[in-house]
């Protein structure tokens, strides 16, 4: 087995890469996987447990995962540290690079909204000037988009405008508890849809890589997986500078590896895969890796109360169900303040009211929370980041992390565009709120910082123009054919949607066509 | 000493009383494997110790805030959330102990937030009662705290001067009163918050490497010595 050559080189083992192994190895092809970080075992690794009994009462420990706002005392140890893996942005401009380097990456822990790109996405360009379209459409991608539900086995109903395409539902047939029913009556004739929430339910609890694409690929007995594997570099061929394998060190003892591969399939998350092709000097006759980097507006939104939800018995039958509001800005209609558009999540929830709606404390708060207890009703907001040339990552030569690799600088910042989305999308939420008779109680229109959505998309973006693309419509080099990337990297446009779906799909795509290519020997 | 030579020296001494014996008992005990593993016997079955949370023991050491600090953000801490029906206030649960030991260990911004604030709440008492904060009734505390008080929503906290110390601080003291262990002993009443409890992940497999970045200046624990200046035998590794 030893310096065998492997058929595909898989770098990455989250949802692309689970992917990628998947539909390669069930093909026949040859597959070696390698991930950064060990594998995750709950039975052993993982204890529930008091606040009181985990360092720091279960506050977010100090010092290590600062820019990981999603992270506290009990799920501290499964993030990135960032004294390990540094980056670097100016002072002025944080950004949140929130990563997992487990194994199956951040399969494990997202939150499962499941949505389909539209064209309004697709062809963004062609529908309002901005940027470039994507050299695929929705109906291309279709296909992938379906069987990628059915693994996933997603949750929906068939009720999606044109801007959030139907798909391959376990249909979702639940009536709209009375809250819900009062916004969609004050949402629907200002033209605004309100939509069944779209959820991936996976199996057992569990919607990842590990449990419901890795285990087909092992069943195959064509995967070899590494785990603890930091790749350092892809290598090339000396004569003929073609990607042949790479250089990677093992996380623990520091031993220095090497690996070859007939092609390489880059799938370690956005920023990695960029950092890779940049440390690599790779695939970037077009000067364009990475730039455009994009995410998601995530932070405003809005917390109302519904009256009738307090102090009621039948708590049930007014509260528990939750909506997708898609993007209803710049359809029909253009806006003259910001491009494109921001989606409302909005859950009518049946717990506790926080403490910091309520400008009050001790008896008095205690007195107004028990009072308001199951009456929340969230509304959060999901906005497109436009694709910019400036907003950009780059290598940081002065900076390396543990393993001596240099380190990712990232720079980039919101626009008005953002700012005047997000602050529009609070405008709106507070007038349906008030609409339907709830009462707001907190709101905020200032964004987090960028990739705090952690759907951080971009900087290897596709197209038919290798002047003006890293990758082509197949996810693949347009500077080396046996050289793909399947991640999010390879986004043209961000969309307001959660990208995993499409993050799944294109990876199914790109894979199929790269097995077709290989065994016509193309590759 | 060549290793095959010490090892079969080792098990010549191992011979010899066993012979003896064997010549004075004529059913010998089944000598012990030698050498004795040293894990052989820990196994699912060995019970595990019981612990407790060190500040559930031990008092803390205040390292942060100084005396007249800790003194605002104790009467701080009582005022903000008291003892409520058998549910512990913050003081009893050790809240400001900890809240010393946590701002002391977090990013100088978190740090200056508190420092200034817990100053300027002291001033403020002095400017307005004549009295330093710690010494406020709670009606005079109130009357001061009550207009900073402000809703906001998770990652934003108001940023007006002022307002941001006692709103963060509200919430710290609140979080770190729930989640105390005294909080968690007492009953629970309605919708009375609830200490948290979660899956706890240890760290898995953590870097042990030594040219990790914080820990690089640590030495190794085994140096080679130059061999001149080392005349014990070596062995082959």
């Amino acid at each position: 087995m030893l310096n065998e050559t492997y058929d595909v080189l898989i770098i990455g083992s989250g949802h692309a890469g689970g992917m990628a192994a998947k539909i390669l190895s069930e093909y026949g092809i040859r597959c070696l996987m390698l991930n950064a970080g060990p594998v995750a075992d709950v039975a052993h690794d993982a204890e529930k447990k008091p606040a009181f009994e985990v360092p720091y009462r279960g506050f977010r420990p100090p010092g290590r995962i600062d820019h990981v706002f999603q992270s506290n005392g009990f799920n501290a140890n499964v993030w990135v540290d960032e004294r390990e893996v540094p980056y670097t942005f100016e002072e002025n401009q944080p950004y949140n690079w929130v990563r997992v380097r487990l194994f199956g990456g951040r399969s494990l822990f997202w939150s499962r909204q499941s949505f389909r790109l539209s064209d309004y996405e697709f062809k963004a360009k062609s529908h309002d000037g901005f940027g470039e379209d994507w050299p695929i459409s929705h109906a291309d991608l279709a296909p992938y988009y379906s069987r990628v539900e059915g693994i996933f086995r997603v949750t929906g109903a068939m009720d999606g405008p044109p801007q959030l395409p139907n798909g391959n539902f376990i249909l979702d047939d639940a009536p709209w508890t009375s809250a819900l029913r009062r916004f969609i009556d004050v949402a629907k004739p200002r033209g605004i849809p309100v939509c069944k929430q779209r959820s991936a339910q996976g199996r057992d609890g569990l919607a990842s890589s590990v449990n419901l694409l890795l285990p087909d690929a092992e069943k195959t007995g064509k995967l070899t997986s590494i785990a603890n594997a930091v790749v350092r570099e892809i290598t090339v061929d000396k004569n003929t500078g073609i990607p042949n394998g790479c250089n990677f060190v093992d996380r623990l003892t520091h031993r220095e590896m090497s690996v070859k591969a007939r092609v390489v399939v880059l799938a370690a998350g956005t920023l990695e895969s960029t950092r890779l092709l940049l440390n690599s000097n790779l695939a970037n006759s077009s000067g364009l890796v990475g730039r455009y980097l994009m995410d998601q507006v995530y932070g405003p939104g809005v917390l109302a109360s519904v009256p009738e939800a307090r102090r009621n018995a039948n708590l049930n039958a007014v509260m528990g169900s939750s909506s997708i509001v898609p993007r209803f800005r710049n359809i029909d209609k253009k806006s003259d303040k910001f491009l494109r558009g921001y989606a409302l999540n909005t859950t009518a929830a049946t717990g506790a009211v926080a403490a910091r709606n309520f400008a009050a404390y001790g008896v008095e708060l205690q007195r107004k929370m028990d009072e308001y207890y199951g009456s929340g009703f969230h509304m959060t907001v999901m906005g497109e980041v436009l694709g910019r040339y400036e907003n950009h990552v780059r290598i940081d030569k002065d900076r390396k992390d543990a393993w001596g690799i240099p380190v990712l600088h990232v720079d980039t910042k919101y626009t008005d565009n953002e700012f005047n989305m997000a602050k529009d999308a609070v405008e709106t939420a507070c007038e349906l709120a008030d609409a339907a008779g709830f009462e707001v109680l907190s709101k905020n229109d200032k964004p987090n910082p960028p990739g705090y959505s952690i759907h951080e998309v971009g900087t290897c973006r596709m197209g038919n123009d290798p002047k003006k693309s890293v990758l082509n419509k197949f996810s693949q080099s347009h500077d080396h054919k046996n050289l793909f990337v399947v991640d999010g990297a390879q986004f043209t446009s961000a969309g307001w949607q959660n990208p995993t779906m499409t993050i799944l799909s294109l990876s199914m795509r790109a894979s199929e066509y790269l097995a077709g290519e290989m065994l016509r020997q193309n590759i | 000493m060549r290793r095959r030579d010490f090892v079969r020296s080792v098990l010549a001494v191992g011979a010899a009383p066993r012979l003896l014996l064997s010549q004075q008992a004529a059913t010998p005990a089944a000598p012990p494997p030698a050498p004795v593993p040293w894990l052989l016997g820990l196994t699912e079955k060995t019970p595990i110790p019981q612990v407790e949370a060190a500040d559930q023991v031990a008092a803390a050491q205040l390292r942060f805030f100084t005396p007249r600090q800790m003194a605002t953000m104790t009467r701080l801490s009582d005022v903000l959330m008291p003892p409520m029906g058998e549910k512990p206030g913050a003081v009893q649960a050790q809240t400001p102990q900890f809240l010393d030991f946590l701002i002391g260990d977090s990013p100088d911004m978190r740090k200056q937030v508190y420092r200034e604030g817990l100053d300027w709440l002291d001033a403020e008492a002095k400017k307005k009662f004549n009295v330093e904060f710690a010494k406020l009734s709670d009606v005079e505390a109130d009357a001061l705290l009550k207009p900073w008080l402000r809703t906001w929503m998770n990652d934003h906290p108001p940023e007006e001067k002022h307002a941001d110390f006692i709103n963060i601080a509200h919430d710290d003291i609140r979080t770190a009163t729930v989640n105390s262990k005294a909080w968690f002993a007492a009953p629970q009443v309605g919708a009375e918050p609830r200490t948290e409890e979660e899956l706890y992940w240890s760290p898995i497999e953590p870097d042990i490497s030594p040219e990790k970045a914080d820990c690089a200046s640590v030495p190794p624990h085994v140096q080679a010595v130059p061999k001149a200046d080392h005349p014990m035998p070596s062995y082959p590794r």
